[in-house]
């Protein structure tokens, strides 16, 4: 997988947005404290939001295109998302949201079966179930499973740990690794904390202030950043 | 005291007495009287200091309010009916009610066709889909126009045309826009509208007793102020001041 | 009495058929005002809150001249139609319709903003395209404000009485409404068949918001 971000601009008021970025497969990181962008990216990857320059290209094709008006839609695209708490829809059971992507598969097809995909999340059981009567865990092993039904290229997760006490986080780990060994679908990892990251990516990407840092393997660039705020 | 000293005192004095004795009027009226009303008005407060304050309305709810005790120093409606049930409700000071106006009714017909009414009977023609009037319990104007066509024994045969309306210049808004082939007001009402023509004037002599009654309400607090107002109205200079509208002098 | 039941049926009919009308324009404009913007919106919020701000018999002047068989709109309706509006029981509902559709739309656009943008967006992530978004997440989630709206809306239309005397007369039998026949009872002092008709309308009010809780209690959301 490749997904190239050209030239992205992006102005909301005060903050400005300037990237220039390429992602490969695996698990990417992208690192950040809050309001340096990280959001903001992942709905321009995903669609949501039009970027007023610069182009987004996944695997060679062209999702948004500044320059030249193209816009894929977000349903086109094949990048899933899982906001932070899961945003599971409240009116329906975790089958029927787990199902909403059924019949539009953009992804590989066999690997992503539904039953397949509850079974390495683990939710079986809870199919019948209303979100509300769900934990923070629970919810967002749902969230995942329903992201992976639609099948898509690229996972964009947006801090999927923040709203879990630690116990929980470390319930939920093992199961973000079995998406990435497992149906090894290509994710991109929202966080602001550094453990989170170093357990689940090989490579990171640190933004500040709208713009990429600096990008490389996760050991390297945390040692990198440790050296900045080292005492002199 | 010298004299700048004597003067002054007098003209202050003067003043005083004028402000003591200049009375504050509501007089109720009737909404189709508004223009012509707050000139003579105007001109009443010119010539004797008083100050006359208007309430418009509906004849019906004017005397509604009055029934229900508002402060009202004289009313002025646009028909006899409220002012009898005034009367009888013994609202009204015995004596102080005379008519001082009169219209006339009139059918309109839109100004931009070529409109085939010239009679009362065209009013039944083929032609003729609907005829607005105000709605006859509620609008004199309204109680007129059926008035006369029962007079005339066309009430029944152009009843299903009618469209009732909530006032007379929704009547007018009917005629003018071509919704309606003809509508029932009064001459005083024709004449603000440049789109609709007048194809029937009801002669005074056939037509209903149209007359505006002026009377003063029984719980007045200014008799005197109140009775010299309605004197006024039936004055040379108010009078002139309503002919210039389009109202006509009863009789 | 035959007269009375033909008022009621005739309100309620009108009502009815109102409110319905005004169901996906005023549901259309609340998702479209709690969730986007455009060069003059403010313009379109003002005109959708004017019948609320000016009086009731303005709006009706205003829909005669529009809907009467001269003006703009009830020319078209005349020619290519053969529709008559003014002065028939079609300028009831349009007048009914008017007059409460800025209270359906303020409460379906509070329903909306009230819907988490997020849900919307992950719906479309997740390939379903505007529309699926809006059925299967956005109208759910908001059924509750929206049936609030509707049931305002109705009740309003019952009460209309204003703008519809303008635009469609008081003709017997095809234009009067209960608010009409209430207001010209009281005007002629006939009190007892104004309360008459009053506890119908109360009667009629208080069937809709019973109905409204019922369905909005359904499925919890």
């Amino acid at each position: 997988m490749t997904l190239s971000l050209k030239g992205i601009r992006l102005s909301a008021g005060e903050f400005q947005l300037a990237v220039d970025a390429e992602f490969g497969g695996g698990v990417t990181g992208l690192y950040g404290v809050s309001g340096s962008g990280k959001s903001s990216v992942l709905e321009i990857i995903a669609g949501l939001r039009r970027p007023s320059a610069g182009s987004v290209e996944l695997d060679g094709a062209v999702l948004t295109d500044a320059a030249c008006g193209v816009h894929l839609p977000p349903e086109r695209r094949g990048v899933g998302l899982v906001p932070q708490d899961g945003a599971l829809f409240p009116h329906m059971s975790v089958e029927d949201n787990v199902r909403f992507a059924e019949g539009r598969t953009v992804g590989a097809g066999g690997l992503f079966e539904r039953g397949r995909v509850c079974e390495l999340l683990g939710i079986g059981g809870l199919m019948g179930r209303r979100p509300a009567g769900l934990s923070g865990g629970e919810r967002q092993r749902v969230a995942l499973a329903r992201a992976l039904v639609s099948g898509p290229r690229l996972l964009l997760l947006d801090e999927p740990l923040a709203a879990l006490d630690p116990a929980r986080k470390e319930a939920v780990l093992p199961y973000l690794r079995r998406i990435r060994d497992e149906l090894r679908v290509p994710m991109l990892y929202v966080s602001h904390v550094p453990g989170e990251i170093a357990a689940l990516c090989n490579e990171v990407a640190v933004m500040a202030d709208g713009r990429l840092q600096r990008q490389g393997p996760v050991e390297e660039v945390f040692r990198q950043l440790r050296a900045n705020y080292a005492e002199p | 005291m010298n004299w700048p000293q004597r003067i002054l005192i007098v003209w202050v004095a003067a003043i005083l007495a004028t402000g003591a004795s200049a009375a504050d009027l509501n007089v109720f009226a009737a909404a189709s009287l508004s223009e012509a009303l707050a000139q003579v008005g105007a001109d009443y407060g010119r010539a004797t200091g008083d100050h006359v304050r208007f309430n418009f309305g509906g004849s019906g709810a004017l005397a509604l309010q009055i029934k229900l005790g508002a402060p009202a120093d004289v009313i002025v409606s646009a028909d006899e009916l409220r002012v009898d049930q005034l009367e009888k409700a013994g609202l009204i000071i015995p004596g102080t009610r005379r008519a001082i106006l009169a219209n006339q009714l009139v059918v309109i017909v839109p100004a931009a066709e070529n409109s085939p009414v010239v009679s009362p009977a065209d009013l039944e023609g083929a032609g003729i889909r609907r005829i607005a009037i105000g709605q006859p319990d509620l609008v004199p104007a309204g109680a007129y126009a059926r008035e006369y066509l029962e007079r005339l024994g066309l009430w029944e045969g152009v009843r299903r045309r009618l469209v009732p309306l909530d006032n007379v210049r929704a009547v007018m808004e009917a005629v003018g826009s071509g919704d309606v082939e003809a509508g029932f007001v009064y001459r005083t009402d024709a004449l603000f509208s440049g789109r609709v023509r007048v194809a029937i004037s009801v002669p005074l002599a056939d037509g209903p007793r149209i007359t505006y009654p002026v009377a003063v309400i029984r719980s007045t607090r200014e008799p005197g102020a109140a009775k010299s107002f309605a004197a006024f109205l039936s004055g040379a200079e108010a009078q002139a001041v309503f002919a210039k509208f389009g109202f006509l002098q009863p009789n | 009495m035959g007269d009375v039941l033909q008022v009621t049926l005739f309100t309620l009919g009108a009502a009815v058929l109102s409110t319905l009308s005004i169901l996906p324009p005023g549901i259309a404009l609340g998702w479209l005002l709690a969730r986007r913007q455009w060069p003059g919106k403010s313009v379109v919020e003002t005109v959708i809150a004017l019948p609320l701000v000016i009086p009731p018999v303005a709006t009706g002047l205003i829909l005669l001249r529009l809907f009467g068989r001269r003006g703009p709109l009830g020319s078209l309706f005349e020619r290519y139609l053969g529709v008559e509006i003014v002065f028939t029981w079609k300028a009831v509902v349009l007048a009914t319709a008017v007059m409460s559709l800025p209270l359906l739309v303020r409460t379906a656009r509070v329903a909306f903003e009230e819907v988490p943008v997020r849900l919307e967006n992950v719906a479309r992530t997740l390939g379903a395209g505007p529309w699926r978004a809006f059925f299967a997440v956005s109208l759910p989630l908001a059924r509750r404000g929206l049936l609030a709206g509707a049931v305002l809306a109705f009740a309003r239309a019952l009460g209309e009485f204003g703008a519809t005397a303008m635009v469609a007369g008081m003709i017997p039998g095809e234009t009067i409404t209960l608010s009409l026949g209430i207001y010209r009872d009281i005007q002629l002092g006939q009190d007892s068949a104004a309360y008459t008709l009053l506890g119908i309308s109360v009667v009629l009010a208080f069937a809709a918001v019973t109905i409204g809780e019922r369905l909005s209690r359904r499925r919890p959301a």
